[in-house]
């Protein structure tokens, strides 16, 4: 039977009123298109942001170490995952460091905070939020085992500036007092307070003297993936490929907490309204169905009263709603295509509106706001778009269903 | 004709109720029709008509009483039965036509033998062969609103008798066109009837009609008053 013909031209008999339902489908595309393209920016970019400040997309540490970290925790074959993990699909990068608490001391002044040692041979700014940021001097090289990099609030504090000494004190692996006096090449500022007035970046092989760790020991290695939302498959993976050795595997959303917490209540809400503002549409188009089927009742009845069975008078009025959705999302994708390409490319510049430094879940937030649209995401939209459409068609569709045929006549 | 009635009704009756009120619109009302009749139901408004060949196309049930389409009890039939007999074995002409408005007239013929699944090159055949009879072959691509009430007409009951069914209903078929019409889509009828031998069953209170029944059934109030041969 010629259905989809049917459904066609029946809503082509009212095209105005098609075409305003339709248009409704379509603005709820652009929202939906908004809301989700905003998100998954934003999200990206703050987990992309929180990966480069160290930790990156799965972290590798010793057991035990994200529930209570301790300089005492040792990750001793560091430099064999290292060089194993670059190899492995999916992986963009893999960085052996150091972290851990010290105290920093400038004359006569000295400050509590963290430290992160690099191998400057490894590090590239492209993974590393701190060597991207240097705002003066320069990182330091490998030959250089005393220089330091200092974050711009905390070299305020000390009165640091380049070539100056700073003395840095720790608790080594086994517990003993250990100091190390370093210079100042470089001061950083990514605009998370936080970072900026306590975090040092130190050489990787001065600072494994000083802990009194192996040469091929780390506190942790961070890996960097093509994709960060292949973290839990690349860790079960790891975890499999490397489930005997005394390492504990974990992804960003482990190791980030607060990130993953933030992100997870911000989505939440996200798709909440969006629903909020799909069911608003969707009682839209069921008025608009439901109309046309008391339109036609008479039509409709005729059509039962000469052989159509009701689930296919059902059957053409759900028709009716999938050709509705997808000539609304046509239109949505119209009216869409623009907004998402200028937002996808300029954005809009927040960074009048913000303070200085703007961070959220410890991560420097963009002030400004693009769009980006997971291959997910947008089947997620189609999809949400004609499961909507579909459904708001159920009801009219039953009734239409449920018409007598013999009160049809009667009506004539 | 064969002795076996395509219809038989025995002792149907049928009250509506209309609030509180009781409204008895066919009283014990029995008939057989063979096939190849070509059959009046004659009687003034009110006297029911309309109502029974409602109950004969499946479209009501009586209140009491039983009525039997090629030998099956309708009562006993479920409404997606019922959708198929209507469909397969019952042609329809209604008095306001009632063609799908958003159908061609080619369209609108083929309706039921696409309900029945016809293959398209079959159905095309058959559609317009159909179309040919009733003199529309040359309009067969236009919508209903684009045709004259007697055209409409015409594709009605191309579309009653394009799946050859048992029997074809024509509820006051002469009512909403002019006598020209009137006459040419009766003059169709009754050429169908004796060329194909396709059954009808008329409800008219229009002369014109009555003069060409070889059947008469007169009713008033519902019940039997004649029925002349």
């Amino acid at each position: 039977m010629r259905i989809h013909t049917m459904a066609c031209r029946s809503l082509r008999r009212n095209l105005r009123r098609s075409l305003i339902t339709a248009f409704s489908i379509g603005f709820g595309v652009f929202l939906a298109v908004t809301f989700t393209a905003s998100g998954d920016y934003s999200y990206t970019n703050m987990i992309e942001t929180s990966a480069v400040m160290g930790l990156g997309h799965v972290t590798l540490q010793p057991v035990g170490y994200n529930d209570s970290p301790s300089l005492s925790m040792e990750l001793a074959e560091a430099e064999m995952f290292h060089r194993e993990l670059t190899a492995i699909p999916g992986v963009e990068a893999a960085r052996a460091r150091i972290a851990g608490q010290a105290m920093f001391g400038a004359g006569a002044k000295s400050v509590g905070g963290a430290f992160m040692a690099i191998d400057p041979d490894q590090e590239t700014p492209a993974y590393n939020l701190l060597t991207r940021s240097i705002t003066q001097g320069a990182l330091f090289d490998s030959d250089d085992e005393r220089g330091v990099l200092v974050g711009e609030r905390m070299a305020k504090k000390l009165k640091l500036r380049l070539g100056k000494k700073l003395i840095i004190t720790v608790t080594d692996k086994n517990g003993e007092i250990a100091s190390e006096l370093t210079r100042v090449r470089g001061i950083f500022r990514t605009g998370e307070h936080s970072v900026d007035s306590s975090l040092v970046l130190l050489p990787l092989t001065m600072v494994r003297k000083l802990l009194r760790y192996g040469s091929d020991s780390a506190t942790y290695v961070s890996v960097y993936l093509e994709d960060h939302r292949q973290a839990t498959e690349m860790v079960n993976y790891l975890r499999t490929r490397w489930g005997q050795k005394d390492v504990e595997i974990l992804p960003w959303q482990k190791t980030q907490g607060e990130l993953a917490g933030l992100v997870a209540v911000d989505r939440l809400f996200n798709y909440l309204l969006q629903l909020l503002v799909g069911l608003v549409i969707a009682a839209g188009i069921m008025n608009t169905m439901l109309m046309s089927v008391l339109e036609r009742k008479r039509e409709l009845g005729i059509m039962m009263a000469i052989g159509m069975r009701p689930g296919q008078v059902v059957g053409l009025v759900l028709a009716e709603s999938f050709w509705l959705a997808v000539v609304g999302l046509g239109i949505g994708v119209l009216i869409t295509a623009p907004w998402f390409y200028y937002m996808a490319v300029y954005g809009i510049d927040f960074t009048s509106l913000m303070s200085d430094e703007y961070s959220a879940g410890g991560v420097v937030v963009e002030p400004v706001m693009k769009f980006r649209l997971y291959r997910e995401s947008a089947a997620a939209i189609i999809g949400v778009v004609f499961t909507l459409t579909i459904a708001a068609g159920i009801y009219p569709a039953i009734r239409a269903g449920r018409i007598p045929p013999v009160d049809s006549i009667k009506e004539i | 004709m064969t002795s076996q009635p395509i219809v038989k009704l025995e002792q149907v009756s049928k009250v509506f109720e209309q609030g509180k009120v009781s409204v008895r619109a066919v009283a014990d009302f029995s008939l057989d029709i063979s096939p190849g009749e070509f059959t009046v139901l004659s009687g003034p408004s009110g006297s029911g008509k309309t109502t029974i060949l409602n109950m004969i196309g499946a479209l009501d049930v009586p209140t009491s009483g039983r009525i039997f389409l090629e030998g099956r009890e309708l009562a006993t039939l479920g409404r997606g039965e019922l959708s198929r007999l209507r469909r397969d074995r019952i042609g329809f002409v209604f008095q306001a036509y009632n063609l799908i408005s958003v159908l061609t007239a080619f369209e609108n013929a083929e309706f039921v033998l696409a309900l029945q699944d016809v293959p398209v090159s079959e159905r095309k055949e058959k559609v317009m062969a159909v179309l040919s009879e009733v003199g529309m072959a040359d309009l067969a691509h236009r919508r209903p609103d684009e045709l004259s009430g007697g055209q409409q007409q015409r594709i009605a009951i191309a579309r009653a008798v394009a799946a050859e069914p048992a029997i074809v209903l024509a509820d006051e078929p002469t009512a909403n066109v002019d006598s020209a019409a009137a006459d040419a889509s009766l003059d169709l009828m009754q050429q169908l009837n004796r060329s194909k031998g396709v059954t009808f069953l008329f409800s008219t209170h229009d002369q014109r009609v009555m003069d060409r029944a070889n059947r008469l059934v007169r009713l008033r109030d519902g019940r039997l008053e004649e029925d002349l041969r």
